[in-house]
């Protein structure tokens, strides 16, 4: 009795997807919700599970394939109906009395849990939380102990963007013969899907970009100081948390730039929780994974979610839920260099925040020239219902807060 | 819960109150989840608390303080011959068991876990029909955890009447100190009660299937513990199976492998010849919760069974059928509930017997690494050239390590002797944070006490042990 599993409705809203990577062939036993597919769709990857156990009889789409919802992906069953291996959950010894000694003498265990990969307790936690096979991973530590760092580095590795071959597979097959002047590269599923957000963004707001520039000259000598502590229980620190929830405190002070419009009724939808939203540069492309009611959470806190989602963004495993329901965006842009920039509003929010580099530049204090850390920040806002007034004090507020940690610290 | 048409919606229904199930109840209540714990016995605590691991170590150390005060001749102390009045000795035991249930129900209602005392079925993938005194409810759940535990198999010939063939809950909670007590199995349950028996004062007779006594671990430790077990009183009946018993004359038929059968006279047979799981009647194929052939109920390493939503832990699951597993799989199990990245990724289950002298064990024996093609160092410590041991008047037994000679890393540790079950706790955090032999030679141990004598089997592995001769 064969089964044919269709590509499930997998998220509102989804109704294509491009399937990326077949985890089973055909023959194959597997189990209930083992993982069988592996579909990129709006912006995450989905692994989609087993329905039912059995053997595989016929994969329906090619890796590449886009694919619709209720398109056959697979069927399973129809060999006989094997039951599936029982997998060996733990190393149980058999009960003495119930093997009798000629079978006990013959008895080969499974191999022993000892034997896999040599890491404390803490650095397995560690591994799956950042969703890294311990058992590949190398061990630098002694005896070939597999350290925190190793399994970080194994992390980072996975995430670095692979080496693109010169000539992609899978070119559509083109009219003109082949030239070395062009290559026709097909976008990617997410490439789609941000060409589609911006160029309605664009299309949509009435977007006005207003610059200012904050000394944060102290707010960087206290991250710098909190660095090393805050590093101290595994997080990755950047200055980043700090303007998040200097962001949160301002909105709140400002609420239309934490807002959004209906159209239809024609109403402003102010709202009163704070999903920020960070825009992560990954290999593939741009994903803002959405750090929920920051307004709420500690900066160390929001460190640790940030480092979290950011590494499962560029590894393309975040939740559907995790990168919608933003009111506010922020970009980091310091990092590429540059003076400032005019970012794009994320749809439907009404306004972004642009972080630029942080640099040492000569100003004038007390009428005296002296070195201090600077920095540009932008906001691009709706001006469909934030007059240039009120973002103008928003950033009047935020350069303050960020000058001043002090006032961040009594504002929070 | 609601008795009645009515039902009750919960986040988490836990299956069974024992170490794993009301563990995860604890955990799952803390962490601000709905949960109902569902215990077909009036006390929470499961086997392990009520007539398992609790009553057998009361039991036994009461046993060991008799076989103490007999062995103090030799100090100069005389106590004239020990009288054993077992009914208050059971009170007693009894007296701690309540205490410890008690204590568990005050966690539970502090972590506002919902007690219900019934049976549990389950109706459907979401529902479960459960019958208490008062009447029939249901309850829906959007995760259900079964930890219903394990109880002794029952042997053909041998079927338990609760007076003279009996299992483990009846031999913790006898009413008299009875004087011919055969042993059918000679597993961590059955050696455990032969022990304790013997030196309360019975004469025991263990009947055991296998060649030789724990026959899975290093053959080291089976000798031992046979030739020290012997010394008490306990007469071995191996390769041999228990076949009937014949209630009017008193004798039980044994039967060795070639067929030849011989009688021996009991007083009360104690069946402990294997555990099976309690998966029967609770309506698994209901829920779509598949089991191996066995019965035990099949996991992944997220505890996760065929049943989208439906978990199992401890000895429903099967492998060593041993509370502290379970107690480890109702904390995974309760991070899996609650949408963290856990997995069982422990890399040893520690194994101990509580009979006369200790056997405790973690990780690999010596066969097991050679089997697996590795070059291994061994170093064995005797406990008679431990001072910790001599001064306890407890000279019997060894500890032994096993390591990789490629890495030096620590595979296994077997240990017999008085009090090893607490020693061996250190060998599986050494294993479990991969830890070298130098890592634990490179440590002090308090003096003088037995855990001297893993630091001195580790140094014997190395070729540099202070306290034995090295060849």
């Amino acid at each position: 009795m064969a089964t044919v599993f269709r590509f499930p409705d997998v998220g509102e809203g989804i109704h294509e997807g491009r399937v990326v990577e077949w985890l089973v062939r055909v023959g194959d036993q597997v189990r209930r919700d083992q993982a069988l597919v592996k579909v990129e769709t709006d912006k995450a990857v989905v692994e989609l599970p087993s329905p039912e156990p059995g053997p595989i009889g016929r994969l329906h789409a090619e890796t590449g394939q886009t694919i619709h919802v209720g398109d056959p992906l697979v069927t399973i069953g129809d060999a006989g109906e094997q039951p599936s291996g029982e997998p060996a959950p733990t190393d149980g010894r058999p009960e003495a009395k119930a093997i009798p000694p000629d079978r006990a003498a013959g008895h080969t265990p499974a191999p022993h849990r000892v034997l896999r990969a040599p890491a404390t307790p803490h650095t397995r936690v560690l591994a799956r939380r950042l969703g890294v096979d311990i058992e590949a991973v190398q061990g630098t530590g002694p005896g070939g102990r597999i350290t925190d760092d190793d399994v970080q580095a194994a992390h980072s590795a996975a995430a670095a963007p692979a080496p693109q071959p010169v000539a992609l597979p899978r070119l559509e097959p083109s009219p003109r013969p082949p030239s070395a002047l062009e290559e026709r590269v097909p976008m990617t599923h997410l490439r789609k899907v941000i060409a589609q957000a911006m160029q309605t963004s664009s299309q949509t707001a009435a977007a006005v970009t207003h610059v200012d520039e904050a000394d944060v000259t102290e707010l960087y000598a206290w991250y710098k100081e909190l660095k090393p502590q805050v590093e101290q229980s595994g997080v990755r620190f950047t200055i980043l948390p700090f303007f998040l929830k200097a962001a949160t405190v301002a909105l709140k002070t400002h609420p239309l730039l934490n807002a959004s419009i209906d159209e239809e009724r024609g109403e402003i939808v102010y709202k009163r929780f704070y999903h920020i939203g960070i825009a992560v540069d990954t290999p593939e492309g741009l994903i803002v994974p959405v750090i929920r009611e920051a307004d709420t959470k500690s900066v160390v806190a929001i460190a640790g979610e940030i480092n979290d989602v950011a590494a499962r963004a560029r590894e393309r495993k975040l939740n559907l839920d995790e990168i919608r329901g933003g009111t506010f965006t922020i970009t980091n842009m310091g990092p590429l260099g540059g003076v400032f920039a005019t970012p794009i509003i994320h749809q439907p929010e009404v306004a972004i925040l642009g972080m630029h580099a942080i640099k040492d530049r000569p100003v004038v204090v007390d009428g005296e020239i002296v070195i201090r850390k600077m920095m540009y920040l932008s906001v691009t806002f709706d001006h469909r219902i934030i007059d240039g007034a009120e973002a103008g004090r928003f950033m009047n507020d935020m350069v303050a807060l960020v000058s001043n940690p002090k006032l961040l610290m009594a504002r929070i | 819960m609601v008795v009645g048409t009515l039902s009750r919606a919960c986040d988490v229904a836990v299956l069974g109150g024992g170490p794993g199930g009301y563990a995860a109840a604890i955990r799952l209540g803390q962490s601000g989840k709905d949960v109902v714990l569902i215990e077909e016995r009036a006390t929470l605590g499961g086997v392990c608390l009520n007539e398992g691991c609790i009553p057998n170590k009361a039991l036994g150390h009461a046993a060991d303080l008799v076989a103490d005060t007999k062995a103090a001749g030799p100090m100069g102390l005389s106590f004239g011959t020990p009288s054993v009045d077992m009914v208050r000795l059971v009170k007693w035991k009894d007296g701690v068991v309540q205490r410890l249930t008690k204590g568990v129900q005050f966690l539970a209602e502090k972590a506002n876990v919902e007690v219900v005392h019934g049976h549990a079925v389950f109706a459907g993938p979401r529902v479960l029909r459960v019958e208490t005194g008062a009447g029939m409810g249901e309850i829906t759940f959007k995760h259900a955890v079964i930890a219903t535990g394990s109880s002794p198999v029952e042997l053909p010939g041998l079927p338990f009447d609760g007076k003279r063939i009996i299992g483990p809950r009846e031999a913790l909670s006898p009413g008299e100190l009875h004087g011919r007590v055969a042993v059918i199995g000679g597993g961590y349950i059955g050696l455990g009660l032969a022990s304790t028996y013997a030196k309360l004062g019975s004469k025991v007779s263990v009947v055991e299937s296998t060649a030789s006594l724990l026959w899975y671990l290093d053959p080291e430790v089976g000798d031992t513990l046979k030739r020290r077990m012997e010394k008490l009183g306990v007469s071995f009946m191996l390769s041999n199976r228990a076949e009937a018993f014949d209630d009017g004359t008193g004798f039980l038929t044994v039967v060795d492998a070639s067929g030849n059968r011989s009688q021996a006279p009991a007083d009360v047979i104690i069946v402990a010849a294997g555990r099976q799981a309690n998966t029967g009647g609770i309506g698994l194929d209901a829920a779509g919760v598949a089991t191996d052939a066995r019965g035990f109920i099949t996991v992944n390493e997220r505890l996760e069974t065929s049943a989208a939503g439906v978990h199992a832990i401890g000895d429903v699951t099967g492998g060593p059928l041993l509370a502290h597993k379970a107690y480890r799989e109702a904390k995974v199990v309760a991070g899996v509930i609650m949408g963290e990245p856990m997995a069982l990724d422990n890399v040893v289950i520690p194994g101990i017997v509580f009979t006369d002298p200790e056997v405790a064990w973690v990780g690999m024996s010596e066969k097991d690494a050679r089997d697996a093609g590795m070059d291994v160092l061994t170093g064995t410590f005797p406990l008679r050239a431990s001072g910790g041991a001599l001064a306890l008047n407890a000279p019997e037994g060894f500890v032994k390590t096993v390591a990789d000679a490629a890495t030096k890393r620590i595979l296994g540790v077997f240990a017999v002797g008085r009090g090893v079950t607490e020693l061996i706790s250190k060998a599986g955090l050494a294993i479990e944070m991969g830890a070298l032999l130098d890592d634990v030679t490179a440590v002090m141990e308090p003096h003088p006490t037995m855990s001297e004598a893993l630091l001195e089997s580790a140094e014997a592995a190395l070729g540099t042990a202070i306290h034995v001769v090295q060849g």
